[in-house]
């Protein structure tokens, strides 16, 4: 079994025999994650490489571009608002994650810590809202939309989706595993529920948060159906309509798509680099809760 | 006295949630199910009339709500090899090992990059000849002399599969009807998409979800069992796994739901549902029906019986993950 | 975390401070228009120039996803937000905007105006812009196929550049000999390439139907038809001229679903295509490509596709009256001599397509086949419908067969039979759900209502 576990490798003793095992081990993982990094990062190698290839290069089975193209990605910012689109989706789908992750926190925080008759039966009916398919709640939620004047604004990008059953369910589930010794104590200490949650329990969920969160801004950044009905103007499109322009009933400029594409990912990237941290982190803080 | 004091609180921390799911899901909600017992048509020649149960009448005769239902469970035979490839790979991922950011992100990349790129991506893979898994089948066919093999025993020779462009299946699906020939055995388009399935979603949410939920065991948990001399399986059966309750559960019933609702973007952006409507799931159909034939209330009637299997299939889990999971 | 969360909510405040001064303000005292289209070059072009021509409006884009996108307008109607203008594709998209009474009927508001859609238009389009005899939307420019040959290829190959009126067998015998091998003997060069979706021209170019002249019944069946499905399905498998399937993606290392025939030709991986002037608009792009038109082989019918967009004006629109001006600005000179000269396929409107600029494109002088162009327009004829059934849902059912035909899982004949039936079964159960369609039905067919 080649299973490890967190925190197992400093614990070993220090000897030979350990050393030996240790450095075994540590090269099968790496062995075996290189092989399947490699699976996962092959096609988006050639994808780059497709982002600097010429329309006719892109059909030829040649990976590396005879003549690298950088200005593919110029063009980009030239025939579409790309900088503007760009801004619109970070903007939407940021605060679309900071308002789910508060408002799921919240709901979570009633359903996993707080004791009150009904609880479970109404987690339940959140969860049931959880199996109903969007398509159908499109029509409903749309005439709404135009009711409340949101059409054709940040807002109505926004609102609609900063409430979430996914959210709370989500975090409901950290919030179980953690000790009920810890808000306890804080309560015999006097703490009112709202301090409880800022001080204790959003603290140990951070992992669940920044999960969450990551999950929030993914799944926002790349909204295509409800942004392409509900937005008009031109300077709040967001990237997946504006790349529309690429890939038009008079063909498709595949090159221009991948360029775009792999500007698309660039911002991802860097958030999922800057919070994974956080998840991690979460090992440090596992040893508080003892 | 706690308690009522609790539910007070409760109240307060559940409003702000409360308020957006009153407005943006129940009530759309009922005004779904409302119109599935309609014949709302977005043509106006169609009179609007309350219909009660005539359209869900008509979906048990509907041929092509059965066969897309087959195709939606079909598509979720990823769904446990995806689940466990992600346990194990958040497992191995948990570790301190140099470069290990570079890892998670490489491992979450697919599921950042979505549609259109994606989609050209995968078509190139499935390349019947160039595409990197069809190389690899033709080398081992040819290295194995698998084709002589069957020639010899009066078989017609074995190919690589055309994937996305075919109809065949593991189980041998018919296309228009609902049975099992042997002329449909194989692989084809729907084996293609679990297959892309299974590899976005390896490295993906769930990974990160496991990887949350590894990082929040206490370490002291696993140093106890290890002074008890348990071995690494022991330490993942004992401590591990039960302590991971909770996430696996979460995504147990995430995966279903969205099995169960999925194959929207897939048929949309990568096989618009075909070849011959192998890759059409309920959720496109439900979107076909209602924004390309606008017949809103038999696509609202087909949501709510999408909505009953989701239910009933998330209750067993639940059942289930009581007694399993002791959550 | 609190403090996290205090931040974050500052930044994000701040940020939307920002957003909002970035809001460009609507030119002042001009009349806004938004017009529901696909995004690309040309379209942006036809905008700047109606914006040009009529300052005192703002006319702006607003898109729709390539395809299958009249989910869009169908929504914003119904939630009564509609676009004053926007486009249909075809006649059953055109029917689908009529019958949901979105469409706004200018049959009197053209003649006031002394248009005379009729006179001016060609033939062929009429059907993309006319129902029962009133007129609902304004053919925006026409398109019909002819075949797209790469010339670099033909001298390649030492072939003559075919010219029309040619036939069938001699285009097979001519695209045989411009296949190319490898030495592995896989084709790597086809004689000739072209969309399977195409196969509504084929049974147009060898006299069958899809649907029966009153739109009552599915003629799929027909022996015309099936001779014309068997036809596209010999060039694949028989006559190995056209890609299959497997071959297409083969060949394909991107390229994508539908539109890939423009894609592979452009790339040089097809001597021949199936294909319309439009396709410039994505051609011009290519370097080096050297390119002629021949009219499509005909034996004795000689009929082609017609196809393009028609521009319909909401009728909810409160801006309706103003929306006839970028009607009458598609029926003007400047805009279809722009659609001429932008090749986004031929001016709708006949005079325009005989202009010395329209045969000889300045910007593009290597352009030399333009009278093709405008000579096969006048063979065109435009695509079946049938009032009596969705035209998506009767495509769900004819593309699934279709598609069996051309992975070559099934026999023509069966495939044919088996679509007409379902189409049929599709038509009686719409007549079921719809009891003015019922009316008109038995009114055409002179049966009696079976009570």
């Amino acid at each position: 079994m080649r299973r490890a576990h967190p925190g197992t490798e400093e614990k070993r003793p220090g000897d030979f025999s350990a050393w030996w095992y240790r450095r075994g081990r540590f090269t099968a993982s790496h062995v075996l994650l290189v092989l399947m990094a490699v699976t996962m990062l092959v096609p988006f190698m050639w994808m780059v490489l497709a982002s600097f290839k010429s329309l006719q290069e892109v059909e030829q089975l040649n990976p590396i571009p005879s003549v690298w193209r950088f200005e593919n990605y110029l063009n980009v910012f030239e025939q579409v608002s790309f900088a503007r689109y760009y801004f619109n989706s970070i903007f939407i789908a940021a605060w679309v994650t900071f308002l789910q992750c508060l408002t799921s926190a919240m709901a979570a925080y009633a359903f996993a810590r707080l004791q009150w008759r009904g609880r479970d039966t109404v987690f339940r009916l959140y969860l049931a809202t959880l199996m109903i398919p969007g398509v159908v709640l499109m029509i409903p939620n749309y005439t709404l939309m135009v009711k409340l004047h949101l059409l054709d604004s940040y807002l109505g990008l926004i609102v609609p989706a900063s409430f979430s059953a996914f959210g709370t369910f989500l975090l409901r589930q950290f919030m179980l595993t953690i000790p009920s010794a810890l808000d306890e104590a804080a309560a015999i200490d006097g703490a009112s529920p709202w301090q409880i949650f800022w001080d204790v329990i959003m603290p140990l969920s951070r992992a669940g948060l920044v999960t969450l969160g990551i999950f929030t801004f993914l799944g926002n950044y790349g909204s295509f159906f409800w942004p392409l009905i509900l937005i008009k103007s031109e300077h709040l499109r967001t990237l997946p309509i504006g790349m529309l322009y690429f890939d038009t009933v008079y063909g498709r400029q595949t090159n221009l798509i991948m360029a775009a594409s792999v500007m698309n990912i660039i911002p991802l990237v860097i958030l999922f680099v800057a919070a994974q941290k956080h998840i991690v982190r979460g090992v440090q803080l596992g040893a508080v809760k003892g | 006295m706690r308690r009522r004091h609790e539910l007070r609180a409760a109240l307060g921390f559940l409003l702000p949630n409360l308020i957006g799911f009153g407005v943006f899901t129940a009530g759309p909600v009922l005004f779904s199910l409302a119109i599935s017992i309609s014949n709302w048509h977005l043509h106006r020649t169609v009179a609007f009339q309350w219909i009660a149960l005539r359209n869900f009448v008509e979906l048990l005769h509907d041929r092509d709500f059965w066969l897309y239902s087959i195709n939606t469970a079909y598509l979720m035979l990823g769904i446990p090899v995806a689940i466990a490839g992600s346990l194990f790979l958040a497992i191995v991922l948990s570790q301190r090992l140099r470069g290990i950011v570079v890892y998670r992100t490489l491992f979450y990349l697919p599921t950042f990059t979505s549609g259109v790129a994606l989609m050209l991506l995968w078509k190139a893979l499935y390349n019947p000849e160039f595409g990197a898994l069809n190389a690899a089948i033709n080398w081992w066919l040819d290295s194995l002399h698998l084709n002589e093999l069957v020639q010899a025993l009066g078989g017609g020779g074995v190919s690589a599969p055309t994937w996305l462009l075919s109809t065949k299946n593991m189980l041998g699906l018919d296309v228009e009807q609902i049975r099992i020939i042997p002329g449909q055995w194989g692989l084809g388009a729907r084996d293609a998409l679990i297959i892309m399935g299974i590899w976005i979603a390896i490295g993906g949410n769930n990974m990160l979800l496991y990887l949350a939920g590894v990082s929040n065991i206490p370490p002291e948990l696993v140093e106890a069992a290890q002074l008890d001399g348990a071995g690494r399986w022991a330490i993942f059966r004992n401590v591990t796994w039960p302590q991971l309750a909770p996430t696996t559960f979460f995504i147990v019933v995430m995966s279903f739901i969205g099995g169960l609702q999925g194959g929207f973007e897939q048929a949309r952006v990568m096989t618009l549902g075909g070849p011959a409507g192998t890759t059409t799931t309920i959720s496109y159909y439900i979107y076909t029906k209602a924004f390309e034939e606008f017949q809103i209330g038999y696509a609202a009637a087909l949501s709510w019986v999408l909505f009953s299997a989701i239910f009933v299939i998330t209750m067993i889990n639940w059942r289930l993950g009581h007694k399993e999971l002791h959550y | 975390m609190k403090v996290f969360f205090a931040i974050t909510f500052c930044v994000l405040v701040l940020l939307s401070v920002v957003a909002w001064q970035m809001k460009p303000d609507p030119p002042p005292g001009k009349i806004p228009l938004v017009w529901v289209s696909d995004d690309n070059p040309a379209r942006r072009q036809q905008i700047a120039l109606f914006n040009q021509l009529h300052p005192e409006y703002d006319l702006r884009l607003d898109p729709r996803a390539s395809t299958a996108g009249m989910e869009k307008v169908m929504l914003q109607s119904l939630a009564g937000v509609g676009p004053d203008v926007f486009d249909a594709y075809g006649p059953s998209e055109l029917d689908a905007f009529v019958r949901s009474g979105i469409a706004w009927d200018i049959t009197d508001e053209l003649a006031k105006r002394g248009v005379d859609l009729e006179g001016e238009v060609w033939p062929a389009i009429l059907p993309t812009g006319i129902r029962e005899e009133r007129v609902y939307g304004f053919p925006a420019n026409v398109a019909v196929d002819a075949i797209w040959i790469n010339k670099d290829l033909f001298d390649a190959a030492g072939e003559r550049y075919p010219e029309g009126p040619w036939t069938w067998a001699e285009f097979i015998e001519l695209a045989k000999r411009l296949n190319v091998r490898d030495a592995r003997g896989r084709i790597k060069q086809f004689g000739f390439l072209c969309d399977w979706w195409q196969w509504p021209q084929f049974i147009m170019l060898f006299g069958g139907h899809i649907y029966s002249e009153d739109g009552t019944r599915c003629v799929i069946d027909s022996p015309e038809a099936i001779e014309a499905i068997q036809f596209m399905r010999d060039l694949m498998y028989k006559h190995h001229i056209m890609p299959t399937p497997v071959d297409e993606a083969t060949m394909a290392t991107m390229g994508g679903w539908g539109s890939g025939t423009i894609t592979y030709f452009g790339a040089g991986k097809g001597a021949m295509a199936l294909g319309g002037r439009w396709w410039l608009c994505t051609l011009r792009d290519y370097e080096g490509l050297n390119l002629g038109v021949v009219e499509i082989p005909h034996e004795e019918e000689r009929i082609y596709r017609a196809y393009g967009r028609a521009t319909i004006i909401n009728r909810y629109s409160p801006r309706r009256e103003d929306a006839l001006n970028f009607l009458l600005y598609q029926a003007g000179k400047e805009y279809n001599d722009l659609i001429n000269q932008q090749a986004d396929a031929l001016a709708a409107i006949v005079r325009y397509n005989y202009t010395p600029e329209f045969l000889h494109n300045p910007e593009h002088p290597e352009e030399d086949y333009n009278e093709v162009w405008r000579d096969v327009v006048k063979y065109g004829r435009s695509d079946d419908w049938s009032p009596f059934v969705n035209g998506q849902t009767a495509m769900r059912i004819l593309n699934k067969q279709l598609d069996l035909v051309k992975s070559d899982q099934k026999p023509v004949p069966k495939a044919m039979r088996d679509a007409a039936r379902e189409v049929n079964e599709e038509i009686a159960k719409t007549l079921e759900m719809d009891p003015s369609l019922r009316i008109k039905y038995y009114r055409l067919t002179g049966r009696e209502r079976p009570e």
